[in-house]
């Protein structure tokens, strides 16, 4: 057993699998996984904010760009975490397989890290697909394994810290033809057939036998040619995946955009839609001749029919409508300025306000909005998009737009609209 | 391995604390998941989570990695007779394929399911990923030739020198 581990190691040994390159592809890897983490949380608090928090209105596209490096950085984390763990494989065949209990603390937490980001970036690619195939569900699983990573990511780096450290920088004069073996602990200069049955071990017998040696006599690369080989394929990997799907929220990269699962200008007035008319149940009242919408604001209620929300200063404003799926789409929206129509009912838009759409399930048919965005002139209730009415899967007869909150909270078939008492 | 590798970068006692500190703080962030996950989710999904888990890691340590082992094997040994140069940039278009696919895939499945609505998933995804599988191949067809030719330019040189 033991000579197989021994063998299986040396059998894997290659010139990329070494410190050097585990340190390079970590670092990658470690800040890819922090940008995600990062984006995530403000994403998480913009959707469930504790009590004293505000956020910025400005930049208008600030979610866009958050959610948009949240979903790119994710998709780069597949080539990055691949190439991570092929680096690091040969360490499965530690022997013995486990030294002590620290030892075996460790490889848990090696074992849990490997499957907890190998899941977390599959769900998180899976919801951008809208796709839910495994048996528990997406939003709390994800939000949960996010600090279950990044701690087995800290404890990560505190155990190999040493080695981390010493590998920081290129070692000065790198060796030009010797196969590094993965840790300090193995001395595996297997090179060529010859040094293997070299070694005095008795030939292993039977199919094992025969195919540990077809594995021997095969031919090693250059170790320059290998290291550069892997390190293009791996910066290739990353452009390919990022560079081919990132022009669903960036614009610069739309004619690329051949594998993101949306696409700029596909959708009812050139504008995607994540949740349908059908889905939120709101066909008949969206539609009501008698539809209103009800302001309830310091103890008085107002109505205004879509005609009396159109007699009213209309203002334009270009916003981007900006998925937490990590799609957006730019867009052209008219409509009442929020803060006017707070006005107008005898509210203050310095209160944080509570919308209530015609939604009848969902988790966001009752959602609240803070002050910051009641009072900046950018929000509206828009009415118009795209030089058109709303259309139904826009939001008609109104919906909320305003700048830097995700596509969720742009709540649309608006009912009602009540100030929140301090 | 190379000695000075292994010298140490920090005091060992400041190391030590560092390496402590680091352990205990990614430790609390770890129980922090537990409890969110245990506090979210509900306990009979816990189980199909732990199985993800678990088979996301068979799938890779004892599928993906062999895979990737045997085409090493077998691309080096179809290639003994070639530059390195070929037989990585060989390693690559098969290695960017896989890893295409492996992404793509998944929203070929549910665009033929069925999306909830014809802004998802819009594209022909199945095409793109051929036309992709095809320029992968190109190219690598392209730089092969290319460092072919400049291997055996190399190699018919009177002086011979080999690196």
């Amino acid at each position: 057993m033991r000579r197989l581990m021994f063998e299986a190691r040396a059998q894997l040994a290659s010139p990329v699998r070494n410190p050097r390159m585990a340190t390079v592809i970590g670092r990658l890897l470690g800040l890819a996984f922090l940008l995600c983490f990062g984006t995530g949380l403000y994403s998480h608090f913009l959707q469930q904010p504790l009590a004293w928090m505000t956020f910025p209105t400005r930049p208008a596209r600030l979610y866009q760009f958050t959610q948009g490096t949240h979903i790119v950085a994710g998709i780069a984390c597949f080539p990055l975490l691949l190439a991570k763990l092929y680096v690091v494989f040969p360490q499965l065949f530690q022997y013995p397989p486990v030294t002590s209990f620290k030892n075996f603390l460790e490889r848990a937490s090696i074992a849990l890290f490997v499957g907890a980001s190998l899941v977390e970036i599959t769900i998180g690619l899976l919801n951008t697909y809208q796709w839910y195939p495994f048996p528990f569900p997406f939003k709390q699983v994800h939000f949960a394994l996010a600090f279950v990573i990044i701690g087995s990511l800290i404890i990560h780096i505190g155990v190999k810290l040493p080695l981390i450290m010493a590998h920081w920088r290129a070692a000065p004069t790198p060796e030009s033809d010797e196969r590094h073996p993965v840790d300090t602990g193995v001395v595996a200069t297997v090179t060529t057939a010859a040094v293997n049955t070299a070694e005095g071990l008795p030939r292993t017998r039977g199919v094992t036998g025969r195919l540990l040696r077809y594995i021997d006599s095969t031919p090693a690369l250059p170790a320059r040619t290998s290291r550069r080989g892997f390190l293009a394929t791996v910066a290739l990997g990353v452009a390919a995946v990022v560079g081919l799907t990132a022009g669903q929220t960036f614009a610069p990269l739309d004619a690329l955009n051949v594998f993101g699962p949306r696409k700029k200008g596909v959708g009812q007035q050139g504008v995607p839609v994540n949740r349908t008319s059908a889905q939120a149940g709101v066909g008949s009242t969206a539609l009501a001749a008698d539809w209103v919408l009800t302001l309830m604001l310091g103890g008085t209620e107002r109505s205004f029919s879509r005609a009396e929300l159109l007699a009213l200063p209309q203002t334009d404003v270009d916003l981007p409508i900006s998925c937490v799926e990590g799609w957006s789409q730019m867009a052209s929206w008219r409509g009442v300025r929020l803060r006017d129509l707070v006005e107008t009912a005898g509210g203050s838009p310095t209160t944080d306000l509570r919308l209530i759409s015609l939604e009848q399930r969902g988790g966001f048919k009752q959602t609240e909005m803070g002050h910051e965005y009641v009072s900046d002139p950018l929000t509206l209730v828009a009415l118009e998009l795209n030089g058109e009415t709303l259309d139904l899967e826009h939001g008609y007869p109104a919906r909320m737009i305003a700048p830097g909150r995700p596509g969720v909270l742009q709540t649309k078939w608006l009912s009602r609209i009540e100030a929140i008492d301090a | 391995m190379n000695t000075t590798y292994t010298a140490p970068v920090l005091p060992s006692r400041r190391m030590f604390a560092i390496r402590l500190a680091l352990i205990i703080a990614g430790v609390l962030v770890l129980a922090v998941g537990a409890y969110v996950l245990v506090d979210s989710v509900a306990l009979r999904r816990l189980p199909g989570l732990a199985l993800w888990i678990g088979a996301a890691i068979v799938l890779h340590d004892a599928v993906i990695s062999p895979v990737v082992f045997g085409l090493g094997i077998l691309t080096r040994r179809a290639g003994h007779r070639l530059a390195g140069g070929i037989i990585v940039t060989v390693q690559a278009v098969i290695v960017l394929g896989s890893l295409m696919t492996l992404i793509v895939l998944p929203a070929i499945v549910a665009q033929r399911i069925g999306p909830k609505n014809p802004t998802i998933l819009p594209l022909d995804y199945a095409l793109n990923l051929g036309l992709f599988w095809l320029a992968l191949a190109v190219g690598g067809a392209l730089l092969a030739v290319w460092l072919y030719l400049r291997t055996r330019r190399a190699n018919q040189r009177p002086s011979r020198l080999q690196s």
